[in-house]
C-alpha cells in the first residue's frame, strides 16, 4: 500500500517568511489555510430553492449584490450574478446544495492582508478604491492585483482584507505583496 | 569653507547643519533646505554647465522645474543621471554633481569653438548639410554630431533602485501647494473630504516661501508651514511632497511622480527610489502657478542672468545673494519687489531698467534703492566672459551705455503653468491684457485658480482657492469649517507684461530657447524660409522640444514669431502640452514588476518535486513547466528527451498535465452547449467517457481542441490546451451570455484545484494499479479507452482518474485535489519504480504527440480549418455549431487546400525544419509553385529518424508522394515523402491495450 499524500500548501516551500516589522507590523501577511471552498452557480429558475437551502443550512442571505455574508464557519462571497464562492473553516457540505457546484478547496489559495498599512500596500497592486467610505466591511471586488485576478474582500471595519487566488498565482502574489509591504513594516510568514 | 554668498540671516535653510557636496570633484559646503542650485551660488559658484550645441557657459536661471540652463549629472556609478534640474536637486550629504557638456574642463572647454563656427549651427542646419551622401549619415555625421551636441551621460550599469506604482482615490485633487493650493486644500480638508495635495517641491508653500510677504499677521512662509501642519493632522488628507502630478487622463484620473529617495544618496532599505501614482480624483484644484518668462537679450545666457522672481527666491528662501551689483530688467511693476529684496539682502541695484515707456511706478522704489531707473530703453547684451560683468543698455536709435554688474534680473512677465489642462486636447486662450496664454476648456472636474488661470494677485489667489476647494468638498456633501480668507496686502502695480520680444539692436547671440540654443536669429530664420506656423517653427528650430519643453520659451518664440510675421499670437498658433509636465523615468512607469516579475509566474503541483529533481524548466505563456529530466551523464536536452521516449514507449512514464486547462460545466443544458461550441456531437456521451472534441472560432477556424468527460448528467469536464485555457473560457462564456441565454449552463475554471499526472506506457496499469484503494478496478474491461470513473487513492484521497493518451501509449490521467499533488506525483514515481518510471518532460511531449500525428499550437496556428486537420469527418453535420457556417465558405471548403500530413525524410540521415516550405519535384521553388508548409518536426526515437507533420495542398491524395521541403532561410532544401501523420502505431492497438 502506498503510504496516505500529505497535504500542502501552494506556498509552502516557495515563500520564505519575511519581517520588516521592528515593532508594531504596519501589514500582516498570512495564508488563511484549512479553508473550504466551492463555486456556487443558481441554476435556471431555482434561485429561490438555492436561497432557502442556504438560509437553512448556513444561516444565511444570499447577497444579490458585491456582498460577503458570514455566520459561524460559513460565508458566502457574491462572485457575479448567480454566482457566489462559498467558504467554510470547517468541512462544509457545499456539493448538495441545489445548484451547479464545483469544489475549490484547493483551486483558490485565500491570503489574508491586514493592519494599519494593508490599504496603502493594496494600491499598489489593486486600484479599487478600499477606503472604508467606499469598501466597507462586507463589500467584494472581482478586480486584479496587477496582472493577476483576485475575488477580494473586507472582513470587517478594521483594515483586514481576504483575497481569494487561483492556486497557481499564489506564489507570485505573495512575492508581490511582500515586495509591497517590505517598506511598510510587513509581517509575512506561513502557519505551521 | 567661506560661502561668500550666503546672507547672515533668513530663509527655510537651516544654518545649524551643513552638508558637504561636490561639485566637478571639488568640495563645497550647504544646508539642509537648500537645493543644490542655492548651495552652489552661496558659494559663489555661477558657471555650472554648458549649453547644449553651442558649449556656451551657463549658470542658473531659475529657482524650479523649469530650468533650461543648470543641468547637472548627479551620483555616480549605477545610480549616475543626467540632465539632473540643479534648481530642484535637494542637496544632501556627500552629493556629487558634476557639470555636463564639457572637455576637458567648465572653465576651459575645447567644443566652446562651436559658437565660432556658429553659422553651422543655426536651424535647419543638419537638414541643410547632411544630407549627402546618404551612407555618410550613419558613419560620419550621426557620430559626428552626437560627440558634439548633447548634454549629459547615461549610467552604464543596470538601475540598482527599485519604483513603486500604487493607485489612490479621493474626492479633490489639489495640484499645487502654493496659496491658491493650499486654500483649497484646507477649505475642503476641513470640511471632512478626502483630499490629496501634491506638489513637486518639498515644501508646501510656493511662492508664499519665495517672497517676502504677510499673511494675516504672520510672515508669508510661516503662514505656509502652519497650513501645511494642519493639512498633515487632517486624517483625509493625503499631502505628497516632492510629487508633481505629470498628467491628465480621462475619467478623472491623473499621473503623479514622487521623488520618494531622490533626497537621499539612497534610498532608505525597502524604499523605492520613486513611486508613480495614479490618482483617481472626483474633482481637481489646479493651482500650479506661473512660470516667469526671460526678456531676449544679447548674451541673455550668460551665468548671471537670472529671472527676477528666482532672484527674490534665492535671498528669501534660501539666504543667499545671487550677485553683490544687480541690474533689474523688467517689463511690468513686480520690478519693484525684486529691487525691494535685493536691498534688503545688502545687494547693491545698479540701474532698475524698465522697458515700457512708463515706469512710473517703479519710481519711488528705484530711489530708495539708490538705482539709477532707465525706461523706455532696453538692455542689449550682457558682456564679460563666463559669468555677466556688465549690461550694455540701449535706447530706440542704438545710442547705448555700459552699466557694471554681476548680475542681471529679468522679468518678461508671467506665463500661467497651463500645461495640465492641455492634457484632454482643451485649448489654451490668448489673453492681451496679460500677455499670457490661459486655461481654454479644462479637463472634466478641474478648477484652475490663482495665478495659473491669470489672476495673479495673492488676495484672489486664495479666494479663487478656498472657493474651488469648498466647492468641491459640498458636491460631494461636504460642509463646514470652510477657509477664512486672511488678510494681504495688494501688490503694488501689474505683475504681467508684454515683450520686447527682441532687443533692439542686435550684440550677440540672444537666446530664446535655452537648453536646446535656439536664438532669436533662428526664429527669424525660420520666418523668412517660410517656416511661420508654430507647429513649423518648433520642428524647424527645435524650440521647445528639449527636456524643460519650453515652460521658459514657448511663449517668447511664439510672441516673436507674431512679431516678425506682423500676425497677432493666437493667429500665429498655439502652443499646446502633451503629458509628462515634466520626464519621468521609465523605470517609475515600469513600477516593481520587472524582470522575472514583469509577469506572474504560474506553478503547476508537481513544481517543487521537479526542482528537486534536477529539471530544466521552460515558460509556457505564465505556467513554468518541467522540460526534461537530465540524468547524471547525459550530455544534452536530446539525450534526455530520447531516453524518457523511449521510457514511456517501453515501460512507462509520468507527466505534470496539470497546466492544461480545465473547466467544470454544470446544468441541465451543458450537454446542449457542448453540441454547440464543438464540432462534434456531446450530447450523446454517455456518463463516465471522455471524447476528444474540437472546437472552432466564428469565422470557421480551429480554435482548440481537448477532452470532455462526462461525469454526470448534468457535470461535465472539460480539458482545453494549456495556451488557450483563458480564451476557451471566454468563448464559453460568451456563447452563454450572448448567444444562448436562455440555456440553464454553469462553468467555472477548476485548472487550478486538480492536480492531474498522465502515467503513460505499457506499465502504466500497474502502476495506476499500485496506487487506487482496494476495491476499485482499473482493468481494460472496467476502465477502457476513453473511460473515466471517480475513485479514491493512496487510502482515502478522492480523485478522478481517465483512459486518455497523448502519447499514444496505453496511459491514464489521474487527477487528485492539487494539495495533494506534491504528494502524488512523490507516490506515482513510487510506486512506478518497479516498472523502469521516469518523469518526463515537455520536450519528450512533443516529440510523441508528432510521432502521434497530433495537431498542437503550430497547426492550430489561426489559419486551419477543421478539414486541413483531417478531421472533416469529424464536424457534424446533423446539428448547428459555431463556426459551422463560416467553415462552409468557398475558401475554407478547397478541396485543394493544404491539408496536415506526414513527411519523412528520402534520406533518413536528413534533418527536418518546422517553416520549411513544400514544392513539387523538380519545380521552381518560387512563390508560385509553393504548396504548403512544414508545421512541426522533431527526431523520432521510435522511428529512428525525423519525422514531420506539414500542411500539404490535397495532401491526403498524396501518399507516397516526393516533394520538396525547401528552407532557404537556413539553408535546407531536402526530399521528402508524404506519409500518414501517425508515426507510431497507426492503428491504434497500443492505447487500447
Amino acid at each position: 500500500m502506498p503510504e496516505p499524500l500529505v497535504a500542502r500548501s501552494a506556498l509552502r516551500a516557495h515563500v520564505a517568511p519575511v519581517v520588516t516589522a521592528s515593532v508594531e507590523p504596519g501589514v500582516t501577511l498570512r495564508e488563511r489555510s484549512g479553508l473550504t471552498l466551492a463555486t456556487v452557480s443558481a441554476l435556471g429558475g431555482r434561485d429561490a430553492e438555492l436561497a432557502d437551502a442556504v438560509r437553512s443550512a448556513f444561516g444565511l442571505e444570499l447577497p444579490t449584490t458585491p456582498k460577503r455574508v458570514a455566520a459561524g464557519e460559513a460565508a458566502f462571497v457574491w462572485a457575479g450574478p448567480g454566482k457566489w464562492l462559498a467558504t467554510s473553516t470547517g468541512a462544509a457540505d457545499f456539493a448538495s446544495l441545489p445548484a451547479g457546484v464545483s469544489d475549490q478547496s484547493d483551486g483558490r489559495t485565500v491570503l489574508s492582508v491586514s493592519g494599519p498599512l494593508a490599504r496603502e500596500t493594496l494600491a499598489t497592486l489593486i486600484a479599487v478604491d478600499l477606503h472604508p467610505r467606499a469598501f466597507a466591511a462586507g463589500d467584494v471586488a472581482l478586480t486584479h492585483a496587477a496582472s493577476i485576478a483576485v475575488h477580494l474582500w473586507r472582513v470587517d471595519d478594521e483594515a483586514a482584507f481576504e483575497l481569494a487566488v487561483f492556486r497557481s498565482y499564489a506564489a507570485t502574489l505573495w512575492r508581490w505583496l511582500v515586495h509591497a509591504g517590505a517598506a511598510r513594516n510587513i509581517d509575512a510568514r506561513l502557519d505551521g | 569653507m567661506s560661502k561668500p554668498h550666503r546672507l547672515p540671516a533668513g530663509g527655510l535653510v537651516d544654518r545649524g547643519a551643513s552638508l558637504a557636496f561636490s561639485f566637478d570633484g571639488k568640495r563645497y559646503a550647504g544646508h539642509p533646505g537648500d537645493t543644490l542650485a542655492s548651495a552652489l551660488l552661496a558659494n559663489g559658484v555661477k558657471l555650472v554647465g554648458r549649453s547644449f550645441k553651442y558649449h556656451r557657459p551657463r549658470g542658473v536661471l531659475t529657482a524650479g522645474f523649469e530650468e533650461p540652463n543648470a543641468l547637472v549629472e548627479l551620483r555616480s556609478g549605477a545610480r549616475r543621471e543626467p540632465n539632473t534640474k540643479a534648481t530642484v536637486a535637494e542637496l544632501f550629504d556627500g552629493l556629487e554633481a558634476r557639470s555636463q557638456n564639457r572637455w576637458p574642463s567648465l572653465a576651459f572647454d575645447l567644443l566652446a569653438v562651436n559658437q565660432l563656427a556658429s553659422p553651422a549651427f543655426v536651424a535647419g542646419f543638419y537638414y541643410k548639410t547632411f544630407m549627402w551622401p546618404a551612407s555618410f549619415w550613419e558613419k560620419l555625421y550621426e557620430p559626428m554630431i552626437r560627440r558634439a551636441a548633447g548634454l549629459g551621460r547615461a549610467a552604464e550599469a543596470a538601475d540598482p533602485d527599485s519604483y513603486e506604482k500604487t493607485t489612490a482615490h479621493c474626492d479633490l485633487l489639489v495640484i499645487g501647494g502654493g496659496a491658491g493650493g493650499l486654500a483649497a486644500a484646507l477649505a475642503a480638508g476641513r470640511a471632512g473630504a478626502r483630499v490629496i495635495i501634491a506638489d513637486e517641491d518639498f515644501v508646501l508653500g510656493g511662492r508664499l516661501n519665495a517672497e517676502r510677504r504677510s499673511v494675516g499677521d504672520v510672515a508669508s512662509a510661516d503662514w505656509a508651514a502652519q497650513a501645511a501642519a494642519e493639512l498633515a493632522s487632517l486624517p483625509e488628507v493625503t499631502v505628497l511632497t516632492r510629487t508633481t502630478v505629470t498628467s491628465v487622463h480621462d475619467g478623472g484620473v491623473y499621473g503623479a511622480l514622487e521623488r520618494v529617495s531622490d533626497h537621499l544618496a539612497q534610498p532608505l532599505s525597502h524604499q523605492p527610489r520613486q513611486r508613480f501614482w495614479r490618482i483617481v480624483a472626483k474633482r481637481s484644484v489646479l493651482a500650479s502657478g506661473a512660470l516667469e518668462r526671460p526678456i531676449p537679450f544679447g548674451n541673455n545666457d550668460r551665468p548671471g542672468v537670472m529671472l527676477a522672481g528666482a532672484v527674490r527666491t534665492y535671498i528669501n528662501r534660501f539666504g543667499v545673494a545671487p550677485g553683490k551689483r544687480a541690474v533689474v530688467y523688467a517689463n511690468n511693476d513686480d520690478a519693484a519687489a525684486t529691487v525691494a529684496d535685493l536691498v534688503a539682502a545688502g545687494c547693491e541695484v545698479a540701474a532698475v531698467v524698465d522697458a515700457r515707456g512708463d515706469a512710473s511706478a517703479l519710481q519711488a522704489t528705484a530711489k530708495a534703492a539708490g538705482a539709477l531707473l532707465v525706461f523706455g530703453r532696453t538692455v542689449a547684451r550682457a558682456y564679460g566672459g563666463r559669468v555677466v560683468e556688465g549690461c550694455e543698455i540701449a535706447d530706440a536709435r542704438g545710442d547705448t551705455f555700459n552699466v557694471p554688474c554681476d548680475l542681471i534680473a529679468v522679468s518678461g512677465g508671467w506665463s500661467p503653468a497651463i500645461q495640465l489642462t492641455n492634457h484632454l486636447n482643451g485649448r489654451p486662450a490668448w489673453d492681451d491684457r496679460r500677455a499670457a496664454f490661459l486655461p481654454g476648456v479644462t479637463p472634466p472636474g478641474m478648477t484652475v485658480v490663482g495665478s495659473a488661470n491669470g489672476d495673479f494677485g495673492l488676495a484672489e489667489t486664495f479666494a479663487t482657492g478656498a472657493r474651488a476647494g469648498a466647492e468641491a468638498a459640498a458636491a460631494e456633501g461636504f460642509s463646514g469649517a470652510g477657509f477664512e480668507l486672511p488678510s494681504v496686502e495688494p501688490e503694488a502695480g501689474e505683475t504681467y507684461g508684454d515683450g520686447p520680444w527682441r532687443p533692439t539692436i542686435k550684440r550677440g547671440k540672444a537666446f530664446v530657447d535655452f537648453q536646446n540654443d535656439v536664438t532669436v536669429s533662428d526664429v527669424e530664420l525660420s520666418a523668412r524660409e517660410g517656416f511661420r506656423s508654430v507647429e513649423h517653427l518648433k520642428r524647424y528650430t527645435t524650440l521647445g522640444m528639449a527636456t524643460d519643453q519650453g515652460k521658459t520659451s514657448n511663449v517668447v518664440g511664439l510672441a516673436l514669431m507674431a512679431e516678425i510675421t506682423g500676425k497677432s499670437i493666437p493667429d500665429t498658433g498655439v502652443t499646446m502640452n502633451r503629458p509628462p509636465y515634466t520626464p519621468v523615468a521609465i523605470g517609475a512607469l515600469a513600477g516593481a514588476h520587472r524582470h522575472k516579475e514583469f509577469r506572474p509566474t504560474r506553478l503547476p503541483p508537481s513544481h517543487f518535486w521537479a526542482e528537486e529533481q534536477g529539471a530544466v524548466f521552460t515558460e509556457t505563456g505564465q505556467w513554468m513547466r518541467a522540460a526534461y529530466f537530465p540524468r547524471r551523464g547525459e550530455a544534452d536536452w536530446f539525450e534526455t528527451m530520447v531516453r524518457e521516449v523511449e521510457t514511456v514507449r517501453t515501460k512507462v512514464g509520468v507527466y505534470d498535465a496539470s497546466t492544461l486547462g480545465k473547466i467544470d460545466i454544470h446544468g441541465p443544458d451543458a450537454a446542449t452547449l457542448l453540441d454547440k461550441v464543438y464540432v462534434n456531437a456531446f450530447a450523446s456521451l454517455a456518463v463516465g467517457k471522455a471524447r476528444y472534441g474540437l472546437m472552432l472560432r466564428e469565422d470557421g477556424v480551429a480554435m482548440d481542441d481537448g477532452t470532455t468527460t462526462r461525469l454526470g448528467d448534468q457535470h461535465f469536464y472539460m480539458t482545453t490546451t494549456t495556451a488557450n485555457a483563458g480564451a476557451v473560457m471566454r468563448h464559453l462564456e460568451f456563447a452563454k451570455q450572448w448567444l444562448w441565454p436562455e440555456l440553464d449552463v454553469h462553468f467555472a475554471s477548476v485548472t487550478d484545484q486538480w492536480a492531474q499526472y498522465a502515467i503513460a506506457g505499457p506499465r502504466s496499469r500497474d502502476v495506476v494499479a499500485a496506487l487506487v484503494d482496494p476495491g476499485f478496478d482499473v482493468s481494460n474491461e472496467a476502465l477502457p479507452y476513453m473511460g473515466a470513473t471517480e475513485l479514491t487513492v493512496c487510502g482515502g484521497v478522492k480523485a478522478r482518474l481517465f483512459r486518455l493518451s497523448f502519447s499514444g501509449e496505453l496511459a491514464y490521467e489521474l487527477a487528485v485535489p492539487a494539495r495533494y499533488g506534491d504528494a502524488m506525483i512523490r507516490a506515482i514515481v513510487k510506486a512506478g519504480e518497479p516498472f523502469g518510471i521516469c518523469p518526463y518532460g515537455a520536450e519528450a511531449l512533443a516529440v510523441m504527440r508528432i510521432e502521434k500525428g497530433h495537431a498542437a499550437g503550430p497547426e492550430l496556428n489561426g489559419n486551419t480549418t477543421g478539414a486541413d486537420l483531417g478531421m472533416g469527418r469529424m464536424m457534424s453535420k446533423k446539428k448547428d455549431f459555431i463556426g459551422r457556417t463560416l467553415a462552409g465558405r468557398e475558401g475554407l471548403a478547397d478541396p485543394s487546400r493544404p491539408a496536415l500530413v506526414g513527411f519523412r525524410p528520402v534520406d533518413r540521415t536528413a534533418r527536418l525544419r518546422s517553416g520549411a516550405h513544400f514544392v513539387a519535384r523538380g519545380a521552381e521553388p518560387t512563390a508560385a509553385n509553393d504548396e504548403g508548409y512544414m508545421t512541426s518536426t522533431a527526431y523520432s526515437p521510435s522511428n529512428g529518424h525525423w519525422i514531420g507533420l506539414g500542411f500539404l495542398a490535397r495532401g491526403a491524395s498524396r501518399m507516397g508522394e516526393i516533394v520538396r521541403a525547401y528552407d532557404p532561410v537556413r539553408d535546407g532544401d531536402v526530399e521528402v515523402e508524404v506519409v500518414s501523420p501517425v508515426f507510431v502505431d497507426p492503428e491504434g492497438a497500443r492505447l487500447r491495450a
